[in-house]
């Protein structure tokens, strides 16, 4: 996946608690690093308590991103904290900055108190959708999160992103299934597909382009 | 059809399939999702999810929901199920079946939010006041916590007891593929004939732990403790991995028995052969089963995330028959399965003693 394609500077996953939103920020920054020198990961997650960009902080750093997310001990804190440097990270011009919302229509909310640093800078939003997540199952049910979420955020959505998954256990089959919904959504919403993710390891071509995905956020067995 | 859930979401939706209608509690870290889950799922099943205004406000719900013969749960963590400890003994009296789960965080007092197994003195050997019990069982992986919650509830009707599952943040956060059982009718659990539902068609009934008469009070407590000694003598449960000829055995449970059974692999390609006793029932403890496994090893080595709480029930099991060393993190760290071998390593040479 070429990130620079999407002729943007800011990317902005949001999405269902649990849709895979971490994973794919961290993957996004290490990728952008790859071909431009400044890139930050601004963790804005104010949902999860655990499995966390900043958890990772320290890996990130010796790729050269940098991790913006509550200073010292407050990173562990399940407070809704947003540091003010995140705003100069959005809104700098020499950065690609990739934002790591938190999930459901309350993690969206943080969005919509950094609504003038996010419109005074090109971004792309995309929605991260697992169809084999509770609450994502159908057409109807996506159309729905989607609906709360970009209002709760007061963001446009730019792209939908099909991460359909049930983690090491994953096969083909799954993601053809979940490729099916997220193509019924886009059609109903009309929002393109921006990729579908495929996690390393597993052979797959399908209806959409496919981004290759590490997983970071390891357990420790 | 296999789905991805995290740990306290599956463990909500497997106590619905279970046929529980009825959820009271109060958020906190790191299970609020469970909470949360129970808000949305249970209205789509005709069921009632009721946010209370604290975890006191919570049990008390629990008891007179359950009088009603229906079942029950709430869930909390640590420092909420300290807050419930006074309903749980009231309940544990009153003969109450309910679900409890506890995703167990770092202690005490407020401490953090990160997985610990500090609170297995307070889930096995009592926590509120009185002679009374509470089956206790510990998943290690988010399948077996939600093949754990039909036995909780099952066992909970059975014996008109407590169950609690006790988890810890790990548990609650991680995410796993899982897969369900088949939603049971909520009206098709067993009757009970001591429920209150009225009293138009049969002697008036009482749901009580109060009796002012000594004499009375004591025949009570005889009765519970008749039924702890069936549930002591039925339903003890754990597993064994690599026990046959293994040179040292690791009793560990929950997350902490998932990081040993990746241990066992680094050990191997070291040439050591760990093997893992695993109780799920942490209350009744596999005392037998593993003073059966002392006979065959030198050091039965204990593994927790608190300092030494099942130690003393794996001393009680284990008897003398071996050394019992052990090992621990608290505060919410997690050690590795490289600090599990390194901890088995310093037994097998003598630096880590029990």
């Amino acid at each position: 996946m070429n990130f620079l394609n999407f002729k943007t500077r800011l990317f902005v996953y949001i999405g269902m608690f649990g849709s895979g939103k971490t994973e794919l920020a961290i993957n996004t920054a290490i990728d952008l690093r790859k071909q431009v020198s400044r890139v930050a990961l601004v963790d804005i997650d104010v949902i999860s308590p655990y499995f966390r960009s900043r958890d990772e902080r320290k890996f990130l750093k010796t790729k050269g991103i940098e991790v913006i997310a509550p200073p010292g001990v407050l990173s562990h804190a399940d407070l809704p904290i947003i540091t003010a440097q995140m705003s100069g990270y959005i809104s700098n011009p020499d950065y690609f900055t990739v934002a790591d919302v938190g999930g459901n229509e309350d993690g969206a909310t943080v969005l919509g108190s950094i609504k003038p640093f996010l419109d005074s800078t090109s971004k792309s939003v995309f929605f991260v959708i697992n169809t084999l997540r509770p609450f994502s199952t159908t057409l109807e049910e996506i159309v729905k999160n989607i609906q709360k979420i970009s209002k709760s955020g007061k963001i446009k959505i730019n792209y939908l992103v099909c991460n359909t998954n049930i983690g090491s256990e994953t096969n083909g089959d799954n993601i053809r299934k979940g490729e099916e919904i997220v193509r019924k959504v886009s059609e109903y919403l009309e929002i393109p597909v921006a990729f579908t993710v495929v996690k390393d390891g597993i052979e797959y071509s399908g209806k959409f382009p496919v981004f290759k995905l590490k997983r970071y956020l390891s357990n420790l067995w | 059809m296999k789905m991805l859930f995290k740990g306290s979401e599956a463990i909500a939706e497997a106590a619905i399939r279970a046929g529980c209608r009825l959820y009271f509690g109060y958020p906190i870290t790191p299970q609020s999702e469970l909470t949360e889950y129970m808000s949305r799922r249970l209205p789509e099943v005709d069921g009632t999810f009721l946010q209370a205004e604290s975890e006191v406000a919570t049990v008390n719900m629990m008891y007179g929901a359950s009088c009603t013969g229906k079942r029950v749960m709430t869930s909390t963590s640590s420092p909420g199920f300290s807050l419930m400890m006074e309903g749980v003994s009231y309940m544990a009296g009153a003969e109450l079946p309910a679900v409890f789960v506890n995703v167990v965080r770092g202690g005490p007092g407020l401490g953090d939010i990160q997985p610990a197994q500090s609170d297995y003195f307070q889930a096995t050997k009592g926590g509120g006041h009185g002679d009374y019990r509470m089956i206790v069982l510990a998943p290690h992986t988010i399948q077996e916590s939600v093949d754990l919650m039909n036995l909780a509830f099952d066992l909970a009707d059975k014996y008109r007891m407590l169950v609690t599952i006790l988890a810890d943040g790990m548990l609650g956060q991680m995410m796993e593929p899982v897969e369900f059982p088949e939603m049971r009718d909520p009206n098709g659990v067993p009757k009970k004939d001591w429920a209150l539902t009225g009293a138009s068609d049969h002697e008036p009934r009482k749901v009580t732990s109060f009796n002012i008469d000594p004499y009375g009070l004591e025949e009570m407590n005889l009765r519970y403790q008749a039924t702890y000694k069936k549930v002591v003598e039925n339903e003890i449960r754990y597993e064994e991995v690599n026990t046959k000829d293994a040179d040292i055995i690791i009793a560990a449970y929950g997350t902490m028995a998932r990081i040993v059974k990746t241990t066992i692999h680094l050990a191997e390609k070291e040439g050591i052969k760990v093997g893992l006793f695993r109780p799920i029932t942490l209350w009744p403890f596999p005392y037998k089963q593993i003073n059966k496994l002392a006979d065959t090893v030198e050091n039965v080595l204990t593994v927790e995330m608190s300092y030494g709480q099942m130690l003393e029930d794996v001393k009680l099991g284990v008897n003398g028959k071996a050394k019992t060393p052990f090992y621990g993190r608290s505060g919410g760290v997690v050690p590795t399965p490289t600090e599990v071998l390194e901890a088995v390593k310093k037994v097998m040479v003598g630096d880590l003693n029990g």
